[in-house]
């Protein structure tokens, strides 16, 4: 019993030490940005684009794919539903709301934390592993500045984006599939569907996604800086870090939609 | 660094002296690369140079490049022992004209 | 070089990771100039001493002064002015794998200096012929041999042209030949260029080849710091057994040998 509560209370250290990490990490990712210039250690925009096209263009097409299964998954379940009521036509309120509060952006998160948030962590882990982040240190080169800052940023502005065109290939999806059901046209759906979203949906769905944004790329960055152990010390991070993101992304959209819908 | 420009023989010649390094090399570079744009033969006198690094040797390599393009002469006069070591270094020594003084070269 | 003003001193440092003290009382000075090679077998605590003259660790106490500033007491702008007149060479290379030889050795220029791109390029060729890589400016680092890595990763240490040198293992895992290539090299940069230079190894022949001074850490002490015939004549036998490659004699007694064996 005493073994099980001081192995929780360890357990708990562990995670507000790891949480108190992302913390610190997010808070000198945002000083290099707005005070790397004056120390001489500006945050270089080339660095930033090129993770955003790795991050954001480059995920285009697999969030283009998913999405639009998603909105037909979506369709295809309400319509079910919907037709023991004999209510198939209120099938569009559904599809429209759940896709632009909840389904875009969580796809969007899993997608990201899978693809770049598990780049970042094997990037900076096979970095920390090869002394490469040693030798940007002795450079004068601080690595938060360098590897961690453009990553944030990119991730704080392509997860939004991404979302955005989640929310748009879903309806979509679901356009398509009703008028092939229900013999809607597509002019009828997105009509009624953009009749009923409101701004504060779509809103609390950009919200949540630059949140997310944030998880993964701090999840993945804290665990590639944390890699000891050599190369199978690398693949153990990038489990981890995609794993850890998905979770926080999870956990935190959970209190997101419960405390903007109260 | 310190420097100063004179004529002799027709050639501008950039005297520098004192260390030349990254604080101050894009001042050479451009006292060097401004004569030949004038379309002026030049000469680097290094005599009085007491220690020179890459950005420096890298003014003067950019300068004979440019004074190659444009078909003009370019060399180093009266080299110090310090900018020499460095030349061998980069073994540049081969590469550039060098002389001991105007004179020397003219003849 | 006559009592030469001191690029490095370190002042009984003591260092370790937690609770573990792998450095006592460390007290080492490099004069400027200087070539020093820092010996020592595997635990030695030589790579922690390195760790921690960089800067990479920071020391349970005692001081180190590299090219007169205490390291302890810099703010962020005095050590990035230090660390530009320091240049590192990392056993395995450290280069940036994203990046090409050429780009990994105009790294420090571009992010510290301001100076044309066409100068950087051309310091960049400079440095690269310098260690023999003319040529490979646009391979990436995953292309190079092993000693190519360590003459582009050596072409990167002098970008900022430093005063003060350090690299680490010049020869681990290259060909004879080439390891007395990189020991000339370390010479002529400290002849042209006045460098100090602080060579951490365990290669005996190419620290007696290169070194003024030489010191030998054991378990974390200095064993003995002084020129190549201090070292070569000293009476400490634990020095001599490291000198010939002696293997540390074994002091077992039957009973306790045939009990670890059987494990009891």
């Amino acid at each position: 019993m005493q073994q099980l509560a001081s192995g929780i209370g360890r357990a708990a250290t562990a995670v507000v030490e790891e949480v108190g990490y992302y913390v610190a990490l997010i808070v000198e990712s945002t000083f290099w940005l707005f005070f790397g210039m004056a120390r001489g250690q500006p945050v270089r925009l080339a660095a930033i684009v090129a993770q955003m096209r790795e991050a954001g263009v480059a995920a285009v097409p697999i969030v283009f794919m998913l999405s639009f299964a998603i909105g037909v998954m979506l369709a295809i379940q309400g319509i079910h539903t919907l037709r023991q009521y004999g209510a198939e036509t209120q099938v569009v309120l559904g599809i429209a709301l759940s896709v632009t509060r909840e389904f875009g952006p969580l796809i969007t998160g899993v997608l990201v934390a899978g693809r770049s948030g598990s780049a970042l962590a094997a990037r900076i882990g096979s970095m920390q592993v090869n002394q490469e982040i040693d030798a940007l240190r002795v450079m004068g080169i601080n690595p938060v500045r360098y590897l961690a800052s453009p990553a944030v940023i990119a991730l704080v502005v392509m997860m939004p984006l991404l979302t955005l065109f989640a929310d748009l290939t879903a309806l979509f999806g679901g356009a398509v599939f009703c008028s092939l059901e229900l013999g809607m046209s597509q002019f009828a759906f997105w009509d009624e569907a953009l009749s009923l979203i409101t701004v504060d949906d779509v809103a609390q769905g950009l919200v949540k996604s630059v949140v997310f944004g944030l998880i993964v790329a701090v999840v993945g960055i804290a665990n590639g800086f944390g890699v000891s152990g050599g190369a199978e010390g690398v693949g153990r991070a990038t489990t981890r870090a995609v794993v850890l993101s998905i979770s926080y992304l999870v956990l935190a959209d959970m209190l997101f939609t419960y405390f903007l819908n109260r | 660094m310190s420097y100063k420009v004179t004529t002799d023989s027709g050639y501008a010649i950039v005297h520098l002296s004192g260390d030349i390094d990254l604080s101050c090399s894009p001042e050479a570079r451009k006292l060097i690369l401004e004569r030949l744009a004038a379309g002026k033969h030049t000469l680097v006198d290094l005599s009085g140079v007491t220690y020179i690094d890459s950005s420096g040797i890298a003014s003067l390599v950019e300068g004979y490049q440019t004074a190659r393009k444009k078909n003009l002469q370019f060399g180093l006069i009266a080299v110090s022992e310090a900018a020499m070591s460095v030349l061998e270094l980069a073994r540049l020594d081969k590469v550039f004209p060098i002389h001991a003084s105007v004179a020397d070269r003219v003849k | 070089m006559n009592a030469p003003s001191p690029a490095i001193e370190v002042e009984n440092l003591v260092a370790g990771y937690g609770n573990r003290r792998i450095l006592h009382d460390v007290t080492l000075r490099v004069g400027s100039g200087e070539i020093m090679i820092i010996m020592g077998g595997s635990g030695s605590g030589k790579s922690t001493l390195l760790r921690n003259l960089l800067g990479l660790d920071r020391p349970s106490s005692g001081t180190i002064r590299l090219l007169g500033r205490d390291t302890g007491r810099l703010n962020a702008a005095e050590r990035l002015e230090l660390q530009r007149n320091i240049g590192v060479s990392f056993q395995g290379g450290a280069l940036l794998s994203s990046l090409t030889v050429g780009e990994n050795v105009a790294l420090p220029l571009r992010e510290h200096a301001r100076l044309a791109d066409e100068t950087i390029g051309v310091m960049v060729r400079v440095k690269l012929e310098v260690v023999n890589l003319g040529g490979f400016e646009h391979m990436m680092p995953a292309q190079l041999s092993g000693g190519m890595v360590k003459r582009a990763a050596l072409a990167r240490a002098l970008a900022m042209d430093p005063k003060l040198l350090f690299f680490d293992e010049p020869s681990a895992g290259l060909d004879p030949v080439v390891s007395s290539e990189l020991d000339d090299l370390i010479l002529k940069l400290r002849d042209a260029l006045g460098m100090t230079v602080v060579v951490v190894t365990h290669e005996l022949e190419s620290a007696f080849k290169i070194a003024d001074r030489i010191t030998v850490l054991d378990h974390g002490k200095v064993l003995i710091s002084g020129t190549v015939d201090d070292v070569r004549n000293a009476d400490s036998e634990r020095v001599q057994d490291l000198l010939h490659r002696r293997s540390r004699p074994v002091h077992l007694s039957a009973d306790d040998y045939m009990r670890r064996l059987a494990g009891e």
